[in-house]
């Protein structure tokens, strides 16, 4: 890659970063919600096994496991989940995204950059986040082997990527519809549970998780937790590597012709 | 007398026309009814999950938890159908359209509050209610005819707070123009009272009871109504309610003073 172009993505990111931290007020509650989301999971988990015995086990889970799959998982969907991209469909439909179409820029890479700095401003006020719950529920959190830590990794980077390629395929409905906001409401309310924040997906009956193991929304989040606290076995490892892999590539697939299909019909409403 | 029968017909037509619109687009709605039933499912799912598997959670039983959340479900989607207008204020205010607010011969409060009821969330109190009485009749618990009449006037009390909540969320939007951090961080932390508020840590407790107090809108009522209080704490929230509707209105007639009408 030229130097040229490099200097010309890194301007991109600071600018979208700038922009980001324009409304900072807003920031502060987003981050807030985030966190007090992360507090009612952890006390309600907590509270639960205060009520029963120390040692007991509930659903399968000691409560130092418990409290560290809650803990890790709402770190790592503030790093997955979080998107700038929520408003994309609406650019699409009123036409704004004519002045990116425009200048000398890949649209896609555009949008990387502004997604990549919502996830460093999010990263940066989850530091913080991370301390304050470390210090009110003390989770005990043992870092896995290096093996494991690298593949941890590599998942929520490829998380990451999903996610982008969901967060594309809903801004690719602005080319047809003014109304983006229903489906992505229905997305959500699904993730909320299905990517496991409240409560983890393998305390739910067999059907359930099988139907769950069918759909993106474990590979968001889940599955990583419990890589990452060594629940899994080295087969399974293989196995969700592969799906994981598998729906990387083929959301990655439906958005780049579904947006290469909807700038085809897209004629700048409103511009 | 009259001014009550504007109000009303304001309000009617007001509604009819969000019914229409709600018509007009009848895929989003079912999109948007369908995700309120999927996250009631799975709440319930969950502790459902719980029931069978604990018996007792910070001093409640399992029951009394569902209880909890059936009536955070109630308390929750009331406000949304009446003050649904809150959530576009920032943008009346944005673009100088509150002016129109403002020169109507109906309070602008009553504008800005009710300008959009929520009919989806009205379609779907009709089932949600059902099932969650159903629900209540099929638990171990024990009410009297006392702790449902006083847990009805919390209820009340309940609307009240929502209502005194919603307009300093106004208050907000007209001084800084920006409502909708505000009104999402309400709607967290109300959902933080699925779960009785006695559960949580200090001082995020005191916050919950007595600053943003949806203990008050939610937990002490669903209390009441397990007979887990006397009336002085009825008494009490009533009270509370008064007060803080109070402060809410002369906080609601100071911000207009200090109204820009920037962008009219």
């Amino acid at each position: 890659m030229k130097t040229t172009t490099i200097k010309k993505y890194w301007a991109l990111l600071t600018i979208s970063w700038e922009n980001g931290l324009v409304y900072r007020m807003s920031v502060f509650m987003w981050r807030l919600r985030r966190f007090l989301a992360a507090v009612m999971a952890l006390t309600i988990w907590s509270t639960i096994y205060t009520s029963a015995a120390p040692e007991a086990t509930t659903f399968g889970y000691a409560q130092s496991d418990m409290i560290s799959y809650i803990f890790l998982i709402s770190i790592l969907q503030s790093l997955v989940l979080a998107t700038a991209l929520n408003g994309l469909a609406q650019d699409v439909y009123s036409g704004a995204i004519s002045n990116q179409l425009l200048k000398p820029l890949s649209l896609t890479v555009y949008l990387i950059m502004q997604d990549l700095a919502d996830k460093l401003k999010n990263a940066s006020a989850l530091l913080f986040e991370i301390i304050a719950l470390f210090l009110i529920f003390k989770p005990v959190v043992h870092l896995p082997d290096l093996p494991t830590l690298g593949i941890f990794i590599v998942w929520t980077l490829a998380a990451i990527v999903l996610n982008f390629c969901i967060s594309l395929l809903f801004g690719s409905l602005g080319f047809w519809s003014p109304e983006t906001w229903a489906p992505r409401f229905l997305f959500y309310t699904l993730l909320q549970f299905t990517a496991g924040q409240l409560f983890p997906l393998d305390v739910l009956p067999t059907i359930f998780q099988k139907v769950m193991y069918a759909t993106p929304f474990p590979y968001l989040s889940f599955v990583q937790t419990q890589l990452f606290l060594q629940k899994l076995t080295l087969s399974e490892i293989q196995l969700h590597s592969m799906v994981l892999l598998g729906w990387v590539a083929v959301l990655a697939f439906l958005a780049q012709g579904i947006w290469k299909r909807g700038l085809r019909d897209y004629d700048a409403a409103g511009r | 007398m009259h001014s009550y029968t504007k109000y009303w017909h304001v309000w009617k037509t007001i509604a009819i026309n969000a019914l229409q619109t709600t018509f007009v687009n009848r895929g989003s709605n079912v999109f948007f009814f369908i995700g309120k039933a999927l996250r009631l499912a799975f709440m319930l799912l969950f502790l459902w999950m719980l029931r069978n598997t604990v018996k007792t959670i910070g001093g409640y039983t399992s029951d009394e938890m569902v209880v909890f959340f059936l009536v955070y479900q109630f308390i929750d989607t009331v406000p949304q159908i009446l003050y649904r207008g809150v959530y576009l204020f920032s943008n009346l205010v944005r673009t100088g359209e509150f002016d129109f607010m403002l020169l109507r011969p109906i309070n602008p409060l009553f504008g800005a509050l009710t300008g959009k009821p929520d009919i989806n969330d009205a379609l779907f109190l009709i089932p949600s209610t059902a099932l969650s009485l159903w629900i209540i009749s099929q638990l171990s618990l024990t009410i009297t005819t006392a702790s449902v009449a006083l847990f009805s006037i919390l209820m009340l009390n309940s609307i009240i707070l929502a209502t005194a909540l919603h307009i300093l969320v106004l208050v907000v939007g007209i001084l800084t123009t920006e409502v909708d951090g505000v009104i999402w961080m309400y709607r967290d932390v109300s959902r933080m009272a699925q779960f009785p508020v006695s559960i949580y840590f200090e001082p995020l407790r005191s916050l919950l009871y007595f600053i943003v107090p949806v203990g008050i809108m939610v937990t002490i009522p669903a209390e009441v109504l397990l007979g887990k209080h006397s009336l002085y704490v009825v008494l009490f929230s009533c009270l509370f309610s008064g007060g803080f509707m109070f402060l809410s209105l002369k906080l609601w007639n100071w911000s207009l003073t200090k109204y820009q009408s920037a962008s009219s």
